[in-house]
């Protein structure tokens, strides 16, 4: 089977997050994932979505137009879901009412790697489908 | 305790960070409310802005001494909650019925 890949660029912005979770949701359901593991991929990414359009560029000056990105890759048996942007990365403890959203992606992804090098980048993998008799 | 004496809040779709201040706004008590039904069962989708904004609620009202009930159907949206770590942090209900049974419970009638 060929790989499969979806990706998306839009501005960080807060309304940008359900298109583009609803997007990585129909491309998953394409691939034939469904039940709570569609759930649960797409919650991860969107918490990651989420973060970064509330974040990245929260403490810059100027108000530029700065992206969000998600690139989805499906392949041989994988399923790879990456959001990227071009700002700086903020992890909180959780405490009161905060920090919930890498604890909630940490309990779904079965591996996460973040870089913040060059803005910041999780990239979440996901076991795919199971396949279908 | 009558349906008459719960304030009922109301919300349904997609409950992301696109709605934190819709949210923040709602989740507001009433000056009569002497226990509060959150009938969340139409909610699809939810992330952590939305448990975020339902702490500082029942934490509001748990100060003021006041019950809530949350109803959730949504299966993603009830482990949301459970990956979150807050499934003790909530009064959860997946029927209307027994939500309203908790808080008449709550209030000894």
């Amino acid at each position: 089977m060929a790989a499969s890949e979806l990706r998306l660029s839009r501005p960080a912005r807060t309304h940008s997050v359900a298109p583009i979770r609803r997007a990585l949701r129909a491309f998953l359901e394409a691939l034939a994932f469904d039940g709570s593991a569609l759930d649960d991929i797409t919650t991860a990414a969107g918490e990651a979505l989420a973060n970064a359009a509330e974040h990245a560029y929260a403490q810059e000056t100027k108000r530029r137009h700065r992206d969000v990105e998600l690139l989805a890759r499906f392949d041989r048996g994988e399923l790879s879901v990456e959001v990227s942007d071009g700002g700086c990365f903020i992890e909180r403890t959780p405490s009161p009412g905060r920090g919930f959203g890498l604890r909630i992606i940490r309990a779904v992804a079965h591996q996460i790697q973040i870089e913040t090098s060059h803005g910041t980048r999780v990239r979440m993998l996901f076991p795919g489908p199971p396949l279908k008799s | 305790m009558n349906e008459g004496a719960i304030q009922t809040i109301r919300l349904a779709g997609e409950l992301d960070l696109s709605r934190k201040r819709e949210l923040r706004d709602a989740f507001a008590l009433s000056n009569d409310a002497r226990a509060v039904l959150l009938d969340l069962s139409e909610v699809v989708y939810a992330d952590s802005t939305a448990l975020t904004e339902l702490l500082r609620f029942c934490a509001s009202a748990q100060g003021a001494n006041i019950p809530i009930a949350i109803l959730i159907v949504a299966p993603q949206f009830l482990r949301l909650v459970q990956y979150a770590g807050l499934a003790t942090a909530f009064k959860i209900f997946q029927e209307r019925g027994e939500a309203l049974h908790y808080l008449s419970e709550c209030a000894g009638t």
